[in-house]
């Protein structure tokens, strides 16, 4: 009886850890948030690029971190290093820019094309008086909306 | 008379402010990796936002980039990265400022590579300490970049690893840098 209740004991240990096993390797192998079907803060690029660039806490914690859909005038187009394309919408300010990088490349967009870009805004930076430099607003892994 | 002075002195000004700029390049798209190779997986995250500023007559160096910005393959790295490790909220960026030692040397009218270093203070996670790191300029096609790559380790910055997960990280992590800059 006794034996069979260890049994018992050892059984329910062992489905236990296997459950905590799953669970741990799940977590660490989560997928990153897909960006397409997030829901999005709508904004302007204009707006978006004044409001980060005033560096008040209350836009840090309205933007920064969340997935936002910003339109807006492209004023350049590039690839980057990695051959992702990085698209620039006018901020408004002469040297600044919403800088977006792309994770779908966009076929035939021209400078001074109006679009609306999802992706997730990390912040503002770059912003260097001694050097003459202003900042970006950043969006990573962005797609056209 | 009073307005041809002052037709002259704006020449002047202006002529001056092109020639600071020309030394100036500038990227706002650059690139830091950093990899880590431990015994369960390796880790691995890429920023393409880095800033650099590179000014050719003074060899004066910048890089500033968002911690936030660093992309992991897997998501829970990220998340641990910015919420346990970098403590982003509370330490957005990370900054270098320095020289390049030897930046008199560079002929950046011609194409070709130059092994350089760099001196200067980088900042992570709130700590200051000035390093000295090999790197190459690349002139070519009237393009300058910039590549180096380092170990740095999060000890000296005061990066709290968990005991728990401390084998998932190395003591040694290698940073690459990579810059195309434009003129400014």
């Amino acid at each position: 009886m006794r034996r069979k209740f260890l049994k018992y004991i050892f059984f329910l240990l062992v489905i236990l850890v296997a459950v905590i096993v799953a669970i741990g390797i799940g977590v660490w192998n989560k997928p990153h948030e897909n960006i397409k079907d997030a829901v999005a803060i709508k904004t302007g690029a204009e707006a978006l690029y004044q409001s980060l660039s005033d560096k008040t806490s209350q836009a840090k914690s309205m933007y920064v971190n969340k997935v936002v859909a910003v339109t807006g005038k492209v004023v350049r187009v590039m690839k980057n290093q990695q051959e992702h394309q990085v698209v620039f919408l006018q901020s408004g300010v002469n040297g600044g820019s919403v800088n977006c990088t792309m994770e779908e490349n966009i076929e035939n967009i021209k400078e001074g094309d109006t679009l609306t870009l999802k992706g997730i805004c990390i912040g503002y930076s770059g912003e260097d008086d001694e050097m003459g430099l202003r900042g970006d607003v950043f969006l990573v892994r962005c797609y056209r909306s | 008379m009073m307005m041809k002075k002052n037709i002259l002195l704006a020449c002047i000004t202006l002529f001056a402010l092109s020639t600071v700029n020309a030394q100036l390049y500038f990227t706002k798209n650059g690139q830091v990796s950093f990899f880590s190779k431990t015994i369960l997986e390796n880790i691995n995250a890429d920023n393409e936002q880095v800033i650099s500023v590179l000014n050719i007559q003074t060899g004066e160096i910048q890089f500033s980039l968002l911690n936030n910005a660093f992309h992991f393959p897997k998501a829970k790295m990220e998340e641990d990265f910015n919420e346990d490790y970098m403590e982003s909220s509370k330490y957005p960026n990370s900054i270098f400022k320095g020289n390049v030692l030897n930046i008199a040397n560079i002929n950046f009218e011609k194409d070709g590579t130059s092994e350089v270093s760099v001196t200067g203070s980088l900042t992570i996670h709130g700590v200051v300490k000035i390093i000295t790191i090999p790197g190459q300029i690349i002139v070519q096609g009237g393009k300058v970049s910039a590549v180096a790559s380092f170990k740095i380790s999060p000890k000296d910055y005061n990066i709290k690893i968990p005991s728990v997960v401390s084998n998932k990280i190395s003591d040694s992590i290698d940073v690459t840098v990579k810059c195309l800059y434009q003129e400014k």
